[in-house]
């Protein structure tokens, strides 16, 4: 009888082992469903909606009932269900669009919908101040996170790709989160590290000079933009003339391991480093990157002023502005989706404002606005027309064969908290400025 | 229904109301042009279901019928899946397949509920193995599997599944004296089922038939399993640990050494390769979210258009045309045909392992079929008992459905009594 009780458990072993696995199936198959139907080609999508209900991607869309160019200020942003671009809202979010549910299936004409946060007036009024000029501008609310431009050139028209091959590069992807080189908006990472390494009234009261040029303790030569020199600067003063000795001087009495800390801190990647991960629903974002090695040598005094091997995206530089213009120790979490439709057409998945480390203290966030303030006063104010303090950079790239503009700031009103980044490629001439920009940015979110 | 105290009137109304169900949703939901498509259907199943009934109630006693309404239940609801498949008709193959595989398992019944009978037969096992071995040597095309006769196909391999049972469970049935092999004391017995285990593992190797091999290794390590603990655990567990690891030490060789085509269904990676290895089963999985819980309705599926639909990945076409939910509730009464000697328990040891053997079969064939369509193990080509098309896969699961009723109603006469007691009955009826 006991030989035969053991048959009977093995046999009980066996059909529960079963069981089990019928259970993981089960789970599997539930919480991969619209995975699977993203490629499967017998469901539909939905449509994606800016805040104001204008469309922002149709997958019945033709030229006859938009318009040739409608998209084209959000194509690489936004795409589409083709396949031809990956890291985009639509790519990255379909299953948000099936008009598909695992417990009913496919509905032909479901009601799917995602509800984003973009103002796609706002957006092609941006897109169209390039003008002929390639780059990037996003602006977010840094209060709650909602992305409300985000303009990314050259673009692509997703109702006529045409021959992808000669598509000029840089076409088929947002840049406002992919890493670009930030020139001298890499100063506020370099203040912020220096004020958590030395403390406010310590920077404050560094006093360096400078000549035009500047030799640093291994002997390498920094130059100033100001060929004649700034002569002896506090840091205001400094931040406000981007003056590469000024901060040359004060990276080199820093620590690198607290300057390499407070970069990891930030999300920086450093010296091959794992960033942590950022992604705006789902859309994955660059962090930020630095080789910083020594700090009296020309390479990591180059990195911390936002040249050499340093590179940020634009929406990350725009994120710590959030945390400077709210004095505070996080950054708010930027968002793209507002909320979604199921197939029914019940509204979901209604987006919260998250927050995450922004790196520094809250009291060398209030420090940097300051300092920030100060340069907008002085220099940006008129010309934006709203309150702002900011930073400006000039970032050599391509081994110096060119030259973009940034502008990163935050506009210093709560009533109108809006941050932003404007990069212009290939600008060495200066004839397109990055704050007239930020201004037709601000104006046109304004409306 | 005797230990059950399920009443024939009832369960024979289960069954007929479970088919009237879904011919209903056919009906309503399903894909044809013609009411009259579905007719031919209809009357097959409620004919089958009919005289299936009337047969197992007056033709022999058994202590249990459970397992018959259970396996025409199982067989009839097969019979709307395949008839459904892309379009609504008659899969009038698969019905007479599963008419043969009723009829097999009153024979196997007849066969094994009297295990002395079994014992005593027990060398022409041996014997009608080897048969089948041969056959599959000279009968079949190069490394092939199959016999072609006409417009028949015949896969002996897969009548290798209940011979192989049988011997486990006659050799392990008693104790028998026992040899010391290097380190173990084996009986004869034993040995002689190794050695067949032995030579079906290389005669499926060489015929790259690797999807059986889990279920012959299941039987055997079942048997072994029982054997060594027979009466009880004569191995330290020590031993035992070392007897599993030397088992996944083999698997992982062979998986090493297996062909081309395993080793990259093993290490596929179905969505970077969906026009290609992972082809069926990305389809597959595709088609289950299509179907979502209750499915497109039936014939309207089409996973049909993806090769061996109907047989290794039915289960996702199931899911397809009829929904999840009717999907595992066929596959929970197929767990349920190995569930119920558990209720109606086995009274010997013979039977007990045989019932083992018979779920470690079913339940190795239907794991390697849904988990491995699904993509939660390497995908294999085997069938679902009773739900897949093919005629030798359903023949066999009949008899081996068989050997799971003999378990449940066994005869304990010994044969010479039981012949004296047949010739007895038949001078009585004479006079």
């Amino acid at each position: 009888m006991k030989s035969i009780k053991r048959g009977e458990r093995l046999t009980k072993f066996l059909i529960a082992v079963f069981l089990i696995g019928m259970c993981i199936l089960v789970f599997k198959v539930v919480s991969e469903a619209s995975f699977y139907m993203e490629h499967s080609g017998n469901v539909s999508l939905g449509c994606v909606y800016d805040r104001d209900g204008n469309v922002l991607y149709d997958p019945n869309a033709t030229a006859e009932t938009y318009g040739a160019d409608y998209f084209v200020d959000v194509g690489n942003l936004i795409g589409d269900e083709s396949g031809m671009m990956d890291n985009t809202l639509v790519s990255e979010n379909m299953n948000l669009l099936e008009n598909y549910d695992p417990i009913f299936g496919v509905m032909e004409n479901g009601k799917s919908a995602v509800y984003t946060t973009l103002d796609h007036d706002a957006n092609r009024t941006v897109y169209n101040a390039f003008g002929s000029y390639d780059g990037t501008a996003i602006a977010y609310n840094y209060e709650t996170g909602e992305i409300l431009v985000c303009v990314s050139k050259p673009n692509i028209n997703i109702l006529n790709y045409g021959d992808v091959e000669s598509l000029p590069s840089g076409s088929m992807i947002c840049k406002a989160f992919n890493p670009v080189t930030p020139g001298s908006t890499q100063k506020v990472s370099t203040l912020a590290a220096a004020i958590e390494q030395m403390g406010f009234d310590a920077v404050a009261e560094k006093r360096y000079s400078c000549a035009g040029v500047y030799y640093n303790n291994y002997g390498n030569q920094i130059d100033c933009h100001n060929l004649y020199g700034h002569g002896t600067q506090d840091i205001f003063t400094a931040f406000q003339n981007s003056c590469n000795p000024y901060f040359a001087q004060l990276v080199q009495e820093m620590k690198l391991d607290d300057l390499i800390e407070t970069y990891k801190d930030m999300g920086y990647s450093v010296n091959g480093s794992k960033a942590p991960n950022l992604e705006v629903d789902d859309i994955k974002v660059f962090r930020g990157s630095a080789e910083l090695e020594d700090v009296n040598e020309f390479d990591t005094q180059w990195g911390c002023m936002g040249q050499s091997r340093t590179e940020v995206s634009p929406c990350q530089l725009m994120m710590w502005q959030s945390a400077i213009a709210n004095r505070s120790n996080s950054v708010t979490k930027p968002y793209l989706i507002s909320y979604t439709h199921n197939m029914f057409g019940d509204e979901r998945n209604h987006a919260r404002t998250k927050y995450e480390s922004a790196g520094f203290s809250a009291d060398t966030a209030a420090y940097i606005r300051e300092v920030m303030l100060a340069n907008g006063k002085n220099r940006y104010n008129g010309v934006i027309g709203y309150p702002v303090g900011v930073k400006s950079g000039t970032a050599q790239v391509e081994n110096g064969a060119s030259e973009d503009s940034l502008l990163v700031g935050f506009v210093d009103d709560t009533a109108f908290p809006i941050a932003f980044c404007v990069v212009i490629e290939d600008n060495a001439a200066g004839a397109m400025s990055a704050d007239s920009i930020v201004a037709i940015m601000l104006r046109a979110i304004q409306q | 229904m005797f230990h059950n105290k399920l009443r024939y009137g009832n369960i024979s109304i289960l069954v007929l109301l479970t088919h009237l169900v879904m011919l209903a949703a056919v009906l309503f939901r399903g894909n044809y042009e013609d009411i009259r498509d579905i007719v031919p259907l209809t009357i097959a199943v409620f004919s089958l279901d009919i005289v299936y009934m009337i047969v197992i109630r007056f033709f022999y006693k058994q202590m249990t019928y459970t397992t018959d309404y259970l396996l025409l239940l199982i067989l009839n609801c097969s019979v709307i899946f395949q008839s459904c498949f892309g379009g609504i008709g008659f899969a009038s193959k698969h019905y007479i397949t599963c008419v043969a595989a009723l009829v097999c398992c009153q024979i196997m019944f007849l066969l094994t509920r009297n295990h002395l009978r079994v014992l005593a037969m027990k060398q022409y096992l041996y014997l009608v193995l080897g048969a089948l071995i041969l056959a599959i040597l000279f009968l079949t095309g190069s490394r092939s599997m199959w016999i072609n006769i006409g417009p028949i196909s015949i896969q002996p391999s897969e009548f290798m599944k209940p011979v192989f049972v049988l011997l486990c469970a006659t050799s392990i049935m008693e104790q028998h004296p026992k040899k010391k092999v290097l380190m173990f004391h084996v009986s004869r017995e034993m040995i002689a089922l190794t050695i067949a285990f032995f030579v079906i593992f290389v005669l499926q190797w060489w015929c790259r038939d690797l999807g059986s091999l889990p279920t012959f290794a299941a039987a055997y390590g079942c048997a072994i399993l029982c054997r060594i603990c027979y009466p009880k655990a004569k191995f330290s567990k020590g031993t035992l640990l070392f007897l599993c690891a030397l088992g996944v030490c083999a698997v992982a060789m062979l998986a090493a050494a297996a062909p081309g085509y395993v080793q990259a269904r093993l290490s596929v990676d179905i969505w970077e390769d969906t026009y290609g290895d992972g082809w069926q089963q990305c389809q597959a999985l595709m088609a289950i979210a299509e179907g979502a819980l209750f499915g497109k309705g039936p014939g309207y599926g089409k996973l049909i258009q993806v090769p061996a639909a109907d047989t290794d990945i039915v289960f996702s076409t199931i899911c397809e045309e009829w929904g999840f939910f009717v999907a595992l509730l066929i596959i929970f009464f197929v767990v349920s045909l190995l569930i119920l000697p558990m209720i109606n328990k086995p009274r010997s040891y013979f039977h007990a392992t045989m019932v083992m053997g018979v779920a470690a079969v079913f339940i190795v064939q239907m794991g390697l079929n849904i988990f491995g369509s699904c993509n939660l193990i390497p995908f294999t080509g085997v069938t679902i008992p009773f739900i897949s098309q093919g005629g030798s896969s359903m023949v066999v699961c009949g008899m081996l459905t068989g050997m799971l009723k003999a378990g449940q109603s066994p005869v304990f006469r010994r044969p010479d009594v039981q012949r004296q007691l047949n010739a007895q009955r038949r001078k009585e009826g004479a006079a």
